[in-house]
């Protein structure tokens, strides 16, 4: 079979149009793999079920993780994909539940599919162990009268955060038995729990450690987390405790080609490449074709199922059978993941279509190449899905495609971004006032706050007096209890940014089906009465927005156009919280209040651009208090720019910033708002302010603030790229909006910036290319 | 900005309560006519009162409660074997909340209990959070004096969330832990549900115990009405609450002698079809199907509901078959036809019945015809059913009739 990747590689490398659209080329030699007996604490069973099993030796990390956790430490594990994480955590769980059948453990996985195949693995284990090892999941899907025998009778009880957070917690009582009996506590997929998601969990986490308390338990955690820059700094911030960081990778891999193709520009003024979807299509034909089992991995449902129609219409006009491509989605049930893995392993599966439910951890082996449609976003993610093909000792291939967006651009034009520096960080903020109080709520419902009392490490005595004001709280003699009828955890979500989301609703030919949400700040502008409201590649007009129940009636069209709604955002600061001064440049971070207006929407025709019609919005002003970060230009620093110009340049600047700040944060470009004044009430200058959109911000401004050089750089770095003439979506946006001329003053005003700048980022980011 | 001014901010007041103003000072006792009570972890309320046994509280007197003989409640599928209400505690709380949680707690517990003169109802109130360890103390102690607890909804609400306060209390206390328990709700409504809408206790007391309370609190009001108490002080407050209690203890006494002496109702002595109709399920689930037939028959007198009627006709007509008496199934049958044409498990029957028992395939035949043809123009999922019973009739009949 490794045959097949070095023919493949010859043939593609011996193609001019391919080669020509490949931006760049990395080979990770083979290495192999570093071994440590079995350790002879384990028990006896154990040993002889993992020689069954044809484990002989364990890799460095996984010994490791065994004597950390023996010594007492709390762990997170840190090696990629198809490293043999799980072994990491269930080997020793199940030595300890071999040895007290009372003990206890808690996995949490972020999704419901990855709990379930993580239980299917844990039951054949079990019943090779005797059978006395219980495993269950606990989700929404547990029937009523499982649930009681789980709470009694679960040895090991596998949920997702949401679950602890609104089922388990809340009913402790119930659950004594896990709380008196816990032993371990497994996170999977650490680097998931960041921004707003990972602030909420890192307080559910603080809430678990109360009950445990409470019951005299005290769990250690074990972790496993895809690589990020700080997993060390990321584990002690979600967990509240020091952390053990295992990141030396013992297991083999065999050598990985990498290569980064970006599509060729169809259109050169607005800066249009071929479609990456197409693209995608073409490169894993040409795997498949060779017989190269192969992954796709497309950003939508929607593009998978295109996807695999377009490759199965291609091979059966070669005559092969239609199974040899097959779509994989995260809805998929172990046993439905299972058969296309047998399929593989037999060789009538040739091609993988999946969506990002692979990249989390499930794994289906056997794959040698793996095509990405698209940058997944981050770095993390990125090296988790290119590590989906090749196992220990094969060699591999995997091809990055790109996409018009300047995310992708970005990526595909500064490889050393990718290489060198390895992977993002992590961020979380517990402390965010909104989420801290959420949760602070959800603990006192549990359980009475004493004086003195801390939640992780937070002093909530002030807090919960104010509580007690709005009189949610009850003070009697040194307690805090719970005094209102409601419960608590049902209206906190972790996973949206806030439980004031519209729901967005297809109504066409009479269904109502929910296809999305959407946070309370961003409904005006793009789901007002009569927008084209795009989703999954299908267009819908909003009907009917009712503003009280924070819904939006929409149904499917077909039509020619885009709405572009028009946001009067004014900022107003409340209180700097750090700032440095420049000659040039003032950069600050702090608390902003933010007022967003809609009136009007314009109707957009595709491809000309003509504006063919508008309407008006009639809609509540919005009022956001967060944090910013935010820099200034002294103004006669840009005298010799008019009105115009400047306007241009701002415009330009925030739309390449507001994506490259994503890109630095880890977070999606929606989770942050961009504004820009030519004369700000506040500095008095030219004031570019990127701002948090969860109510509170989750420490993406302060992080932002210490990222500044290297933010300008980069976007510095995207307009020289670009090869478009003076704008497109690409760099510094489209030229109808920063004009001819865009480019030129974007990249005048950050230089200007950047003179006598942080010059160490220089270097770190301005590649030889340069 | 420091972080209370901050947290105004954030999360702005939502209740704009005035009630901070009214501290009223509290004399319970005149109020309340309770008094404190002293345990080992501080004081609570304890407001006792005794009904004498004279005392009518609806249709019936808390004598004739005392002096029935509880053995027939196994009727309604508790077992109540040694069932002795002098050994029983009624108990009902009152709640901070309904959604139930580790953050719910029960602020009033009311007990009932039979002395030999009197009906005592004992209530014990926290007063504020602080005093639920003495409630929970003391409301141990009377639960370990009594071996059986009787409540209504006590199974999903009370009891479980007792058991939590016992839990999180953590005084080692059993609590209702141990102890025999009886839902009178389960059981009402496997004698009232097709009677009534709603089997709630006050619908109960309404149609059938026949109390009428005057001026009560709604349940929902609670909650609040005790957060209002907590922040004032003001007795007042308390006092609907406090009788709402004491009445659903009260009527959960005759609630519980209505079911006993309904169990024991002979047949020709029912007065209401639903009731005998009910009767006849339980005992026919009791391995009684003999008796259940004489409460169908008196229920089928009593029901003036052609809906009812069909019911407890084929009920009647399933159970006599079982008993293989097809005799008397025979008539009912035809009866049930007769009124509901439409009616395709009866015409089933009636089809089995000629066929298998008396061969006359003529008249199965005819009636399966018959129900053929309302099942195709119902689109019934009994027509392949009947298309294949009436191909086999025919190929029966063909076969007799050939030489």
């Amino acid at each position: 079979m490794s045959v097949g990747v070095e023919s493949v590689l010859q043939k593609i490398e011996s193609n001019p149009r391919f080669m020509n659209n490949v931006t760049f080329r990395h080979t990770i030699p083979a290495e192999p793999g570093v071994y440590e007996p079995i350790p002879d604490f384990l028990p006896v069973k154990l040993q002889e079920l993992l020689r069954r099993k044809g484990i002989e030796a364990l890799y460095s990390h996984q010994a490791a993780a065994l004597h950390e956790v023996r010594d007492g430490k709390d762990i997170v594990v840190v090696t990629p994909t198809a490293s043999g994480k799980t072994l990491c955590y269930n080997l020793p769980v199940i030595t300890t539940l071999l040895a007290n059948e009372e003990a206890r453990a808690l996995y949490l996985f972020p999704t419901k599919a990855l709990a379930q195949d993580q239980v299917a693995e844990l039951m054949v284990w079990s019943d090779e162990l005797g059978g006395k090892i219980k495993t269950y999941t606990y989700d929404g899907d547990t029937p009523g009268d499982a649930r009681i025998a789980i709470r009694s009778a679960g040895s090991i009880v596998v949920t997702n955060p949401d679950m602890l957070h609104s089922g388990i917690l809340p009913h402790h009582t119930k659950w004594m038995r896990l709380f008196e009996n816990l032993k371990y506590v497994v996170i999977d997929e650490l680097h998931i729990y960041r921004g707003v998601f990972g602030s909420h969990v890192a307080n559910v986490l603080r809430r678990l450690e109360r009950i445990c308390k409470f019951y005299g338990a005290s769990p250690q955690f074990i972790c496993t987390s895809a690589t990020i820059a700080n997993p060390q700094e990321h584990g002690e911030a979600l967990l509240g405790r020091s952390v053990t960081v295992i990141d030396k990778n013992g297991a083999p891999r065999g050598q990985k080609d990498i290569m980064f193709y970006n599509p060729p520009v169809v259109n050169k003024p607005l800066g249009i490449r071929r479609s990456s979807l197409l693209e995608a299509e073409a490169v894993a034909h040409e795997l498949i074709a060779a017989k190269i089992p192969t992954i796709v991995f497309t950003r939508s449902r929607l593009n998978t199922e295109v996807l695999v129609t377009y490759l199965r219409k291609s091979f059966q006009k070669l005559g092969e059978p239609h199974e040899t491509i097959r779509a994989y989605r995260g809805g998929y049930l172990p046993k439905q993941r299972r058969e296309i893995e047998r399929d593989l392993r037999a060789g009538k599966v040739l091609g993988v279509v999946s969506t990002n439910a692979l990249e989390l951890g499930i794994d289906i082996g056997t794959l040698q190449a793996a095509v990405l449609t698209g940058y997944p976003g981050t770095i993390a993610s990125t090296w988790q899905q290119l590590g989906r093909a090749g196992r220990t000792d094969q060699p591999s291939l995997a091809v990055l495609v790109a996409n018009s967006s300047p995310l992708n651009q970005f990526i595909i034009q500064n490889p050393s971004y990718f290489i060198d520096k390895g992977a993002e960080y992590a961020r979380i903020n517990p402390n965010n006032l909104y989420i801290l109080v959420s949760h602070l709520k959800c603990a006192a419902f549990e359980l009475p706050f004493a004086v003195g009392e801390n939640f992780g490490e937070v002093d909530p005595a002030e807090i919960l007096d104010y509580l007690a004001d709005q009189m949610i709280l009850r003070k009697v003699e040194d307690r805090w209890y719970w005094m209102s009828e409601n419960y608590p955890a049902v209206d906190v979500s972790l996973r949206s940014a806030s439980t004031e989301n519209f729901a967005i609703i297809d109504t066409t030919d009479g269904k109502t089906r929910v296809i999305g949400e959407i946070d309370r700040f961003s409904a005006p502008m793009l789901v007002h009465e009569g927008a084209i409201y795009i989703h999954e590649s299908a267009q819908y007009h909003i009907d009917k927005l009712d503003w009280d129940r924070q819904k939006a009636y929409a149904r499917e069209v077909d039509v020619d156009y885009y709405t572009d709604a028009n946001l009067d955002v004014e900022l107003k600061v409340l209180d700097v919280f750090e700032h440095e001064e420049l000659p040039q440049v003032k950069r600050n971070w702090g608390e902003v209040m933010v007022v967003a207006k809609t009136h009007m929407y314009k109707k957009i025709k595709f491809y000309t651009h003509e504006n063919i019609g508008w309407g008006n919005i009639s809609l509540p002003e919005q009022e956001l208090h967060t944090t910013a970060y935010w820099f200034s230009v002294p103004k006669e620093k840009v005298e010799n720019l008019d009105r115009g110009a400047l306007q241009s340049a701002l415009v330009g600047a925030s739309h390449l910033l507001g994506n490259i700040a994503s890109l630095e944060l880890m977070c999606e470009p929606s989770d942050l708002g961009v504004t820009a004044q030519i004369r700000s009430p506040f500095t008095g200058d030219p004031t570019v302010y990127i701002y948090e959109k969860y109510p509170g911000g989750v420490g993406f401004s302060e992080q932002l603030f210490e990222a500044h050089g290297r933010l300008l750089w980069r976007a510095l770095s995207i307009i020289k790229k670009c090869p478009c003439p003076s704008g497109c979506p690409s760099c510094v946006g489209p030229v109808e909006e920063v004009g001819v001329e865009g480019k030129t003053h974007t990249s005048w005003f950050l230089k200007g910036v950047l003179e006598h700048g942080s010059n160490q980022q220089t270097e770190e980011i301005l590649t030889p290319t340069e | 900005m420091d972080l209370t001014s901050k947290l105004r901010r954030f999360l702005p007041p939502q209740n704009n309560s005035d009630t901070d103003s009214r501290q009223t000072a509290c004399d319970l006792d005149s109020l309340l006519h309770g008094q404190e009570v002293d345990t080992p972890f501080g004081p609570c309320y304890v407001i006792e009162e005794t009904w004498p046994l004279a005392k009518r509280h609806g249709h019936w007197t808390l004598r004739e409660v005392i002096e029935t003989e509880y053995r027939s409640l196994d009727l309604y599928g508790h077992p109540c074997d040694n069932f002795d209400l002098h050994r029983a505690l009624f108990l009902d709380t009152e709640t901070t909340g309904l959604a139930g949680g580790t953050g719910t707690y029960a602020f009033l517990v009311g007990l009932g209990f039979f002395t030999p003169s009197h009906f005592v109802v004992k209530q014990l109130l926290m007063r504020d959070y602080n005093e639920e360890l003495a409630l929970l103390y003391l409301l141990d102690q009377e639960i370990q004096t009594k071996d059986t607890i009787i409540s209504f909804n006590g199974k999903t609400f009370d009891l479980p969330l007792l058991q939590t306060r016992f839990t999180i209390s953590r005084l080692g206390l059993a609590g209702t832990r141990e102890k025999r328990h009886v839902d009178l709700l389960h059981m009402a409504r496997r004698l009232w549900k097709q009677k009534l809408q709603s089997c709630s206790l006050t619908s109960l007391e309404t149609h059938i115990l026949g109390v009428k309370r005057v001026g009560d609190i709604p349940g929902y009001e609670i909650p609040g009405r005790y957060f209002e108490f907590l922040q004032t002080r003001d007795g007042t407050l308390l006092q609907d609450i406090v009788i709402h209690n004491v009445i659903d203890i009260v009527s959960m006494s005759t609630l519980l002698y209505r079911l006993q002496t309904t169990a024991e109702l002979p047949p020709e002595e029912c007065d209401c079809s639903y009731e005998a109709e009910a009767i006849a399920h339980l005992s026919f689930h009791s391995r009684k199907p003999r008796l259940a037939l004489k409460y169908l028959e008196a229920a089928a007198q009593l029901s003036s509901d052609d809906e009812q009627y069909l019911r407890i006709s084929r009920n009647a007509a399933a159970i006599l078959k079982r008993l293989g008496q097809y005799e008397r199934a025979l008539p009912i049958w035809k009866r049930i036809l007769e009124i509901a044409p439409d009616d395709l498990s009866t015409a089933e029957e009636l089809a089995k019945y000629y066929e298998h028992r008396t061969k006359d395939l003529t008249s199965a035949e005819q009636i399966t015809r018959r129900a053929l043809a309302v099942a195709w123009q119902s689109r019934s999922p009994k027509t392949s059913a009947l298309e294949h019973r009436l191909r086999r009739l025919e190929r029966k009949t063909h076969a007799r009739t050939a030489p």
